[in-house]
């Protein structure tokens, strides 16, 4: 037996209340959405804002300082070089959670001197822990296969030895910035989950030839941190680079010159790539270091205009002998 | 009359509304949340056992090339123009100008060292004028030349040779007599095994030979000496009166475009602080500017535009663009 359908019948009055209630459902379903969607996601700054900002790590009150220590060593340079800028405790203080943000972009051996060398990273981290530091990070984004990068780089081994922790990027791990005035770093994502509850940041570049932007160094270092389809920057390497200057204020950068890749960069591949210029510089002043880490190159600041930019923009001086640097030689 | 319907639709109408609100609520957040960072990843062509053929088939995976004692401790990896930079950062541009369309990379480690590997990388260029300008760009001058190719040579730890449209490096992570044979091995198999089309670089006869400095040459793709109309310019190293010169042909369309650049060069070189001299050359409308206390002599003969770049000494750059200039002579004539 057929039975006859329910009928409802409408007019204006229940035409606006179903109205309302589709309304209702469409907000709550938003809503609810909303908040499953951000919930899941972390690392994001607990203000809810959308874009992340790094904070100034560099020192209060001081003043842009360099050293200049001489050596085949690396350790003994280096070591020697933070103690002529008044010692690690003058940047590390008891319970700093420490970064060090290294150069790990290719998955080729220490030999050819095209990531940051390993010896280096142990050191620094070893000094960080000495001056109190509760934690040392080592980080970088290679784009290309981490694990292979920061394993056959050597980092990776190193940093361990010393008691640091490796984070190798994950898609979790990136969240977008915009640099004030900035034309190129905008909502743009950057590794980012490595800094949380960091205080201090050092970098730690080796001086190389670059086909692109002529020298790669402590500034360009920062390149490491993009995110995203970043080889687009390449079209304007000088302005990346300023503009990664003027995102990351560090504690202090440490401009390996032991060893110097003169042609082919930033690749490199062969050994006869590189030179023998057993210079370390330590600098809180991030243009100068590569002011000065362009001489090895046997560069001037005109062949590198991204140091002029920086200088510009008030990041540093290109005129490193400003700083006075202190001179040494150690071994 | 009022139109009416069934509670079970009503039920069914709200379901698909909030399925519906749902989906669009996800697109419409999804797209504020773009992340190149996620869109970049998926990019690369990273290979697994589902590697992609190389160049029509006739490269694929490149273990088969590895010699007894180096096994893959990595699968292949290939890149495109779009993400060869994630392999090799800022040089991927010197590639990409010189018309690079596809690299293959796959590292091998010895057996009973797994300290000592080496990785090899395929750039296939295109064509063997493409594969020989990456090559000689980036050419280690110090090295020993091999006679493994028309063009090749090792380091202490590398090999560099060219192929038919493929440039390959081979590159150790250490320094040993082992894996320098072993390096040695793959190209030798990698030559024995890939065919390619056997074809010659005509321009390196036009230099003369007096004062050349062999296996120095090099194709500069673009923007040659800073002067964005300058394309495929072959440049030779000479040393001419203890100056160390560089010259250089570039084969033009036609006569009057190789004329024409030598008056828009020249117009470069004056705009940009240079000085025109007369010059000794006995060349017809042979171009000779001084700027910034170098010489650059510049002429042409026919379709071929050829000069004398960078010379600190006047008297040697002269020279040699006479050298050069008897020698495109014969050539043309």
């Amino acid at each position: 037996m057929n039975r006859e359908p329910e009928y409802i019948q409408t007019n204006r009055r229940d035409f606006l209340r179903r109205a309302l209630k589709a309304g209702a459902s469409v907000a709550a379903t938003c809503s609810l959405f909303a908040w499953l969607y951000h919930r899941s996601r972390s690392g994001r700054p607990s203000d809810d804002k959308e874009l992340v900002t790094l904070p100034d790590f560099s020192i209060p009150g001081f003043p842009g300082k360099m050293s200049i220590a001489l050596g085949e060593n690396r350790a003994d340079t280096v070591r020697r070089g933070i103690e002529a800028l008044g010692g690690i405790e003058a940047f590390i203080k008891r319970g700093d959670r420490v970064l060090l943000k290294v150069n790990a972009a290719f998955a080729t051996p220490p030999m050819l001197s095209a990531t940051t060398n390993p010896l280096l990273v142990a050191e620094v981290a070893r000094l960080c822990y000495l001056a109190g530091a509760s934690s040392v990070v080592v980080t970088d984004n290679p784009i290309n296969d981490p694990e292979s990068c920061f394993s056959l780089s050597g980092i990776a081994a190193a940093a361990r030895s010393s008691g640091a922790r490796v984070l190798m990027p994950r898609e979790s791990f990136f969240e977008p910035t915009t640099v004030p005035k900035a034309t190129l770093i905008k909502n743009w994502p950057i590794l980012w989950r490595p800094f949380r509850g960091i205080n201090k940041i050092v970098g730690i570049a080796p001086v190389k030839d670059h086909h692109r932007s002529g020298a790669s160094m402590t500034m360009k270092n920062w390149y490491g941190l993009l995110g995203g389809r970043r080889n687009i920057f390449h079209q304007d390497i000088h302005t990346i680079i300023t503009e990664l200057a003027v995102l990351v204020r560090p504690t202090f950068v440490i401009l390996d010159g032991i060893t110097t890749m003169m042609t082919n960069g930033p690749t490199g591949g062969s050994i006869s790539d590189l030179k023998q210029t057993d210079t370390m510089i330590v600098s809180t002043d991030q243009v100068a270091a590569d002011a000065f880490g362009a001489t090895l190159l046997g560069k001037s600041v005109t062949d590198l205009p991204y140091l002029a930019k920086a200088e510009a923009a008030g990041l540093g001086t290109a005129d490193y002998e400003l700083l006075n640097p202190i001179r040494l030689q150690t071994g | 009359m009022a139109r009416t319907v069934s509670r079970t639709e009503i039920t069914v109408g709200y379901v698909i509304l909030l399925a519906l609100v749902t989906i669009a609520s996800g697109v419409f957040l999804s797209q504020f949340r773009y992340s190149p960072a996620i869109i970049e990843s998926t990019v690369i062509e990273k290979q697994s056992s589902s590697i992609s053929p190389f160049h029509a088939g006739t490269l694929g995976d490149l273990s088969r090339f590895a010699p007894n004692g180096l096994t893959p401790p990595s699968t292949p990896e290939i890149y495109n123009p779009e993400n060869l930079s994630d392999k090799i950062n800022g040089k991927a541009e010197l590639y990409l100008s010189a018309g690079f369309r596809r690299l293959l990379t796959q590292r091998f480690a010895a057996s009973d060292n797994p300290g000592a590997w080496l990785e090899v990388y395929v750039y296939n260029m295109g064509s063997l004028r493409q594969a020989f300008a990456v090559y000689s760009m980036q050419r280690r001058f110090d090295a020993e030349e091999l006679e493994l190719a028309d063009f090749a040579y090792h380091t202490e730890n590398a090999l560099f040779f060219v192929h038919g449209p493929y440039y390959v490096e081979i590159i150790a992570s250490i320094g040993q007599k082992k894996l320098a044979e072993s390096m040695l091995a793959v190209g030798r198999d990698f030559i024995s095994k890939i065919q390619v089309t056997r074809d010659r670089i005509t321009e390196l006869s036009l230099f003369p030979s007096e004062h050349l400095n062999r296996g120095a040459f090099a194709l500069l793709p673009t923007d040659a000496f800073g002067f964005h109309r300058f394309t495929s310019i072959f440049t030779a190293q000479y040393a001419v009166e203890g100056t160390e010169l560089t010259a250089f042909v570039s084969r033009r369309e036609s006569e009057s475009e190789a004329a024409e650049l030598v008056v828009a060069y020249t117009r470069f070189l004056v705009t940009n602080g240079g000085t025109e001299l007369s010059s000794t050359v006995e060349i017809p409308q042979a171009k000779l500017v001084e700027i910034m206390d170098t010489f650059e002599l510049v002429f042409s003969r026919s379709n071929l535009l050829a000069g004398v770049h960078g010379a600190e000494n006047r008297e040697a750059a002269e020279k040699l663009g006479r050298l050069l200039g008897r020698k495109l002579q014969e050539v043309v004539r």
